[in-house]
């Protein structure tokens, strides 16, 4: 009974490493997330649209439980979590271990970058491993090395976050995020806090994320990345997914009005 | 006499007896500091907790032990304890005879009281300038509450409370003078005997002042080299 259960989760786990269900969140009075659902599958790359306020960002927080669903259903790598109210009736999982395991499956990428400060780009990415995945030392520096040496910062390891650039610091912060091997990497408007001219560096990390066949989740407004890298777009509109589909079929044409407007004032 | 040979070791000189005194204030300082932090983070944590006694309790002792003279703490510490001890025991055993706390001890529990409702202060100062953004990539790595603490919370504390620290450890050597008051032998008392004996208090006040000096003076190198370490990475305006 017991290994049946293990081996169906493992398959579903296999198939489709984060299925979100009817997730509904409410800060106070204000209800930002009314019910949306998403699965990932596995090399997935999903966009996620929506003008502020349209609960994107808190969407993308609640999967790896940065914020807590009120109600809905979240299974990553075929575990489901179970949230609970506490005392001030606040929404907190059951089992705090159990969100770290889960966590440590899901890369999050964010957009103030939020490396360690008193860390090296190095030490950054051998923390997780280290700490959370407790993997050899040896092991975890090659790897962190791989992947800084793969979003082109290998002759910046030693280097503290202060003293790169934007563009810099957001590699560092997707190679940190890499180093722990995640199911999915969820990116939460990963270029919206750069320059202009540094945005490009790292979209172009992305896509070659994309094109090695990640699975990825991605709140953003660069609509070309949307439409020519991911295979799923979602446009969230006051906390409801207003219309979703293939990115081919979405940028051609649009059911919803509001899609519609936000594109030609988007694009 | 002349002036060097009154600081002579042995029993015509001074020099070992303030050499001992100097000891002993060297030792109530260093005792004095890591049970001080310890009481310091546990009070900033009650008074950052989510949970309203906690609060109250870290504000509570804040507020307590920061409103009297460190010297009351001392008597009160000093006296207060010995009776209770006495009180305890008497109750235990009618027949038992008058214990006392030790100076040494008493000075150390006085000044830990201090320190650490001042330490607690800065620390939470410490704690509230921590970037959250920083902290919520510490919990979406999967880091537990205790290595989010220890690796990422922590060094930033540190480098944030540092100056303020500095400032306190420097106080707290200067306070110990005070527990020459319940006859500890620290440096103050040990000049003040000398003093007393020869009548000199211009040769043996200034000779303390210098011992003094030089203890924050090696304070302040050791500090400059921790905020030099812990301000690594951080970017020079």
């Amino acid at each position: 009974m017991n290994t049946q259960v293990i081996e169906k989760n493992s398959s579903q786990a296999l198939e489709a490493p984060l299925i979100a269900r009817d997730i509904h969140k409410s800060f106070g009075e204000l209800e930002v997330l009314k019910g949306i659902s998403l699965t990932s599958r596995q090399h997935d790359v999903t966009a996620i649209l929506g003008s502020s306020g349209s609960g994107k960002s808190t969407f993308l927080r609640c999967l790896n439980l940065l914020e807590v669903p009120d109600a809905g259903e979240l299974i990553v790598h075929g575990q489901q979590v179970r949230f609970k109210h506490n005392r001030l009736g606040e929404a907190v999982p059951e089992d705090e271990k159990l969100v770290e395991r889960i966590r440590a499956r899901l890369g999050m990428v964010f957009q103030q970058f939020n490396l360690w400060s008193h860390m090296t780009v190095l030490e950054n990415c051998m923390v997780g491993p280290l700490r959370v995945l407790k993997q050899p030392r040896a092991e975890v520096e090659a790897r962190a090395r791989y992947y800084l040496n793969k979003v082109g910062l290998d002759n910046r390891v030693d280097h503290y976050p202060s003293h790169l650039s934007g563009g810099q610091q957001q590699r560092a912060a997707i190679a940190r995020a890499l180093t722990m091997e995640p199911d999915v990497m969820l990116f939460d408007e990963p270029t919206s806090a750069l320059d202009p001219e540094l945005v490009g560096e790292v979209l172009l990390v992305m896509r070659k994320l994309a094109e090695e066949g990640r699975t990825m989740i991605v709140v953003t407004h660069e609509m070309a990345f949307a439409r020519e890298v991911s295979s799923h777009v979602m446009f969230l509109h006051q906390g409801l997914v207003e219309e979703e589909g293939a990115p081919e079929q979405l940028f051609r044409q649009q059911e919803s009005e509001r899609f519609r407007q936000f594109l030609s004032t988007n694009f | 006499m002349d002036n060097l040979s009154l600081l002579a070791f042995g029993s015509d000189g001074w020099g070992d007896e303030l050499l001992s005194g100097l000891l002993v204030t060297i030792q109530l300082a260093a005792t004095t500091l890591p049970l001080g932090l310890l009481i310091g983070f546990a009070v900033a944590g009650a008074s950052l907790s989510s949970h309203p006694w906690l609060r109250r309790f870290g504000r509570g002792y804040t507020t307590a032990a920061r409103g009297i003279p460190e010297l009351l703490t001392l008597f009160l510490v000093y006296n207060g304890i010995a009776m209770l001890l006495n009180a305890v025991w008497r109750w235990l055993d009618p027949e038992a005879g008058f214990v006392e706390l030790s100076p040494f001890i008493a000075g150390v529990i006085a000044l830990s009281v201090v320190f650490g409702a001042f330490s607690g202060e800065v620390l939470r100062g410490a704690f509230q300038a921590l970037d959250r953004g920083q902290i919520e990539a510490g919990q979406a790595i999967g880091l537990s509450r205790w290595d989010l603490f220890r690796f990422i919370k922590l060094p930033q504390i540190w480098r944030f409370a540092l100056p303020g620290l500095g400032n306190l450890w420097v106080n707290l050597i200067k306070d110990t003078a005070l527990v020459s008051i319940i006859a500890l032998n620290d440096l103050l008392r040990m000049t003040n005997i000398a003093v007393g004996a020869t009548k000199k208090p211009f040769t043996f006040f200034l000779i303390a002042c210098a011992a003094y000096w030089l203890l924050s003076i090696l304070s302040e190198m050791v500090l400059a080299r921790l905020e030099e370490r812990a301000n690594r990475g951080v970017r020079r305006a």
